[in-house]
């Protein structure tokens, strides 16, 4: 490591450099009075001495200025000099620079942006101690386990640690006069230690404890006043008094990651809640080892436990909680796709920017020519001067990226702010770190080279006789390169707006398309009842009764209905084995489930394509029934009407089909008719506390909201209460291509932008070039149609080129994107390829009608005087 | 220049190229000595017939800093002054032994040549 010792040394020598030359002044001087000893030691007079020890040292500042040299870098003080050189040259021409530096900032601003949402949603590390030896642990495959399984885990002690969290835990918090449902992490009382939480005061939940809680900061500050003495304050949720021991960072992110943020982590109270299993690994425990005292214990739980199908070790994974064994699961690949994807989008917006800035570069290298001839007359080494062309691409890429950073900095610290319209609270913590800047610069420096190299390799390589005549003539290779980079501009645009446009067609699609229920005129209720006060069924079904009626009672209110799952907010797939009228033959289906209570379709807006509704009589003491979809009945009864026959499922009692219902969606826009069945809410057995209710308005539905609300309120006042429109409700479904439409869309108005300006730029370029031609041309008789032909082959070359290759990418590219495409969305959309073409060939068409007037405005006489 | 008998405009031979370096290491390794000794030292040594220009002297004295070949400290000079005393390092000493081969190497081959030729 002696260069970095050396290094070192130098950075000293920066550091003092007042007193180097201080003492470098106090060792001459002793030279000097030791040879002026010397001398009159030897007899001469002092005066004599005196001049004679001087001429002998000759100059003294050269003496200082070679010794200081020795400590600083040669290469940094020519690159200051270049940089200054190329300040001024970029002062003298403020219209290029601008152009160029916006060219730049948007491209690396879009770069540096995507790049800090992927770092956010991919890389970012979880609040928690030593993320590696963290492990969350996948039995079955499954995401969750149940509680015995982690009590086995523990029990084993292979491990350091084992804890579990359940980050899906609604509760109904009790603040003051009403009751809000917010969402909260489950978590065993261990998991504060053996993750390693940090929090920012107070102190994490310890092993035994039953009724704590540990805040979020964002719950905090923005529903308790952020109250510094939050503290050892209790907060009642479900119905318990909890103690607030401890409040989270403002950065906290969750083991899960993607921005999730509960309200607050407290302890497990059902036995029954599924949790996400973590381990932590014994210091010196390889991930291999650890797998393989899993896979043994899973195995000895699957040997323990017969008679159930599940097995444990089948699809067991183990991986740690960050980094790339992260995104090596399966349920990552969309994300890591979608990512990917838009990476490769801003790195062709930042290479038509580059090509922008470097047709620029060369446009101006060709009005220098004589300059640089010049320079190269005189005895400049070529490699000195592309160096200094360099210098130039290198501030303007300087200037982009610091522009660049400051646009991405503002945009991701106002997604900071946004509230995502999801079921979960998301919120997203970018901070520009150690690992946006490396990417800036590392992208400036690509950029400065992008630019720079070809143009300044041009711009030398040229025998300097012709440079220095007045240059006019336009050298055939730098006219080729110039339209090469045009096309291959187009090309990339072309793919751009293709994606652009599939993304976008995607958003309208999805909007526009009808999910085969009505939601324009329902609105939703979501109610919960405190567990503790609701243990019997019998005492939920009275609630929901006495909702229904009070729901009914409001005006606007055209019919209620009560169901177990929202469609578009959750779903419930089963599979299981079905035997049809008395049968013995056992059949497998697989369907969407729902239980809906009477008046459901009537109040959806979904029509009975046979048969009749759930009636309030359809109760426990009544005969089992069924409604089935489209779908279903066709796969059991093929053409026949399927009301009246009979299903039992597994086990259970035959149902009599009374309806069939038209297919409509329900969890994605994007999903095929799927089969579905239907059974009565108040046959059910199950007592589930959380209450959906939807009702059919005959009101615009946001009016509803505050009455329907209050209406429940006084069914149970302890009860957690949330009303929306139904139409509201629908973000969950939309976001992806929501926010495919809109990063994707963007980026293609951002590179057909950018094509557009690099594309005018040029054409107005080359014509200018040719002025002289075309005026001798047109002294020598030429028509103005000439002219203008001459001009237009120029773009029409390029264009064709251009886009032809475009679509050729297009056509090649976009396959892989079906998977965020609906389905009603082909990959080879014809019209987006036609729309794309169109856009640019309209573009380049207005950027070709100044060139041409300017072309036409020539005068001949002056044209020439030039020669 | 560094003639005691001024006028004489003798026909000193120039350095070789890089042998300053090599004469700086082989004078410092006796000891410590400040800029005015090491070039004296080296006249007197080679009996008057090499000069060291102070010119190029305190730049490689530099360099030689910055390549970690010696230290340098402020002490009290022989006649009583302060003095810039500069040291060899292990990596001044090792490249000294360096230096030697490698001159004593081309001096063969220079002398082989002139000989033969």
């Amino acid at each position: 490591m002696i260069w970095w010792q050396e290094l070192k040394r130098r950075a000293g020598f920066v550091r003092n450099r007042d007193g180097f030359d201080e003492s470098l002044d106090d060792e001459i001087r002793f030279h000097l009075e030791s040879r002026v000893e010397e001398l009159t030691g030897a007899g001469m007079p002092v005066r004599d001495a005196r001049w004679q020890a001087q001429r002998e040292f000759g100059p003294k500042l050269r003496v200082h200025e070679d010794s200081r040299a020795a400590w600083q870098f040669r290469w940094l003080s020519d690159l200051a000099a270049d940089l200054g050189y190329a300040m001024r040259a970029l002062r003298r021409n403020p219209g290029f620079a601008l152009a160029a530096v916006l060219s730049l900032a948007l491209g690396i601003g879009a770069n540096t942006t995507i790049f800090s949402l992927t770092m956010e949603f991919l890389f970012s590390a979880p609040s928690c101690r030593d993320a590696a030896s963290l492990q969350y642990v996948l039995l079955g495959g499954n995401s969750h386990s149940d509680v015995k399984e982690l009590r086995f885990l523990r029990d084993s002690h292979a491990f350091a640690g084992v804890a579990g969290s359940n980050l899906e835990s609604e509760a109904n918090w009790r603040n003051g006069a009403h009751t809000e449902r917010i969402w909260g992490a489950s978590v065993t009382d261990n998991f504060f230690d053996v993750a390693g939480i940090p929090v920012l005061f107070g102190r994490p939940i310890h092993r035994g404890e039953q009724h704590e809680v540990v805040l979020n900061y964002g719950f905090w500050k923005g529903k308790l006043g952020g109250n510094p003495d939050i503290v050892g304050r209790r907060l009642v949720l479900d119905g318990d008094a909890y103690t607030v021991v401890g409040v989270l960072p403002a950065d906290h992110r969750t083991l899960v990651g993607f921005g999730l943020s509960p309200d607050l982590y407290k302890t497990v109270q059902t036995p029954d809640l599924p949790l996400m299993l973590y381990v932590r690994l014994p210091k010196g425990m390889s991930h291999a080892e650890a797998y393989g005292r899993l896979q043994q214990l899973a195995g000895q739980r699957d040997r323990m436990d017969p008679q159930t199908d599940f097995k444990r070790t089948q699809g067991l994974e183990m991986r740690a909680v960050a980094g790339m064994d992260r995104l090596r699961s399966v349920s990552m690949i969309p994300f890591t796709a979608f990512f990917g994807m838009l990476m490769a989008v801003v790195g062709l917006v930042l290479l038509i920017a580059c090509a922008n800035v470097a047709s620029l570069l060369l446009a101006r290298a060709a009005n220098r020519q004589q300059e640089l001839a010049i320079r190269q007359a005189i005895g400049a080494g070529r490699g000195r001067i592309v160096r200094q062309l360099l210098a130039e691409s290198l501030l303007l890429a300087g200037l982009g990226t610091a522009a660049g950073l400051i646009l991405s900095i503002a945009t991701t610290t106002a997604m900071n702010g946004i509230r995502f319209p999801l079921p979960v609270p998301v919120r997203l913590h970018i901070e520009p770190d150690w690992r946006l800047l490396s990417y800036s610069v590392a992208l400036a420096l690509a950029c400065a080279l992008l630019c720079g190299l070809m143009p300044a390799l041009k711009a030398t390589k040229r025998d300097v006789n012709t440079g220095l005549k007045t240059g006019e003539r336009q050298t055939g290779g730098r006219a080729r390169m110039h339209r090469l980079l045009v096309a291959g501009q187009l090309a990339v645009s072309v793919l751009l707006l293709t994606v652009g446009f599939l993304f976008l067609k995607n958003l309208m699609l999805a909007t526009s398309m009808n999910p085969g229920f009505d939601v324009h005129h329902t609105v939703w209720a979501y109610m919960r009842l405190v567990p503790e006060k609701y243990t019997q069924k019998a005492r939920i079904d009275e609630a929901i009764r006495s909702a229904l009626q009070k729901l009914r009672s409001l005006p606007g209110v055209l019919s209620a209905a009560t169901l177990r799952i929202v469609p578009f907010n959750d779903q419930q797939t089963n599979g299981t084995d079905a035997y049809l009228d008395g049968s013995a033959v056992a059949r497998d289906i697989s369907y969407t489930g729902n239980a809906v209570g009477p008046d459901y379709f009537k109040t959806m807006g979904i029509p009975l394509l046979a048969g009749r509704e759930f009636l309030p009589s359809d109760t426990k003491n009544a005969p089992r029934v069924v409604i089935l979809n489209h779908t279903l009945s066709h796969e059991l009864f093929g053409e026949k009407n399927a009301v009246g026959h009979t299903i039992r499922l597994h086990t259970g009692p035959p149902q009599t089909v009374i309806g069939v219902a038209k297919d409509s969606k329900y969890f994605t826009m994007g999903e095929k008719d799927r089969p579905a069945m239907y059974t009565s809410y108040f046959q059910s057995d199950d007592a589930i506390v959380n209450l959906n209710f939807m009702v059919r308005s005959g009101l615009p539905p946001a009016s509803l909201v505050k009455e329907m609300s209050a209406a429940l309120g006084s069914v149970d006042p302890t009860a957690a209460i949330e009303v929306k429109p139904m139409e509201k409700s629908m973000a969950l479904a939309m976001l992806p291509s929501q926010a495919g439409a809109a990063l994707l869309g963007s980026m293609g108005m951002l590179a057909l932008l950018l094509a557009s300006v690099g594309l005018y730029g040029v054409l107005l370029y080359s014509v200018s070039r040719r002025l002289r031609e075309f005026g001798l041309r047109m002294a020598l008789g030429a028509a103005r149609p000439a002219v203008i032909k001459l001009v237009l082959k120029d773009t029409i070359w390029m264009l064709g080129g251009g886009l032809a290759a475009g679509l050729l990418l297009a056509f090649f590219a976009t396959p892989s994107l079906s998977l965020f495409l609906v389905p009603e969305v082909g990959a080879h959309d014809l019209t987006a390829f036609i729309f794309t073409v169109g856009v640019l060939a309209g573009i380049a068409a207005i950027a070709s009608v100044a060139p041409v007037l300017r072309a036409l405005r020539v005068d001949p006489a002056v044209a020439l005087r030039y020669e | 220049m560094l003639s005691p008998d001024m006028g004489t405009p003798a026909e000193i031979p120039e350095l070789l190229p890089g042998t300053l370096y090599l004469l700086i290491l082989r004078t410092l390794k006796g000891g410590a000595l400040h800029g005015y000794a090491i070039a004296k030292r080296i006249k007197e040594t080679s009996g008057d017939s090499l000069i060291v220009e102070e010119g190029s002297l305190y730049p490689a004295l530099n360099r030689m800093l910055v390549k970690g070949w010696l230290t340098a400290e402020w002490g009290i000079s022989e006649n009583n002054r302060k003095a810039r005393f500069y040291r060899l390092t292990p990596l001044g000493t090792a490249e000294l032994k360096q230096q030697v081969r490698q001159f004593e190497t081309t001096v063969r081959a220079i002398s082989q040549v002139i000989q033969t030729a």
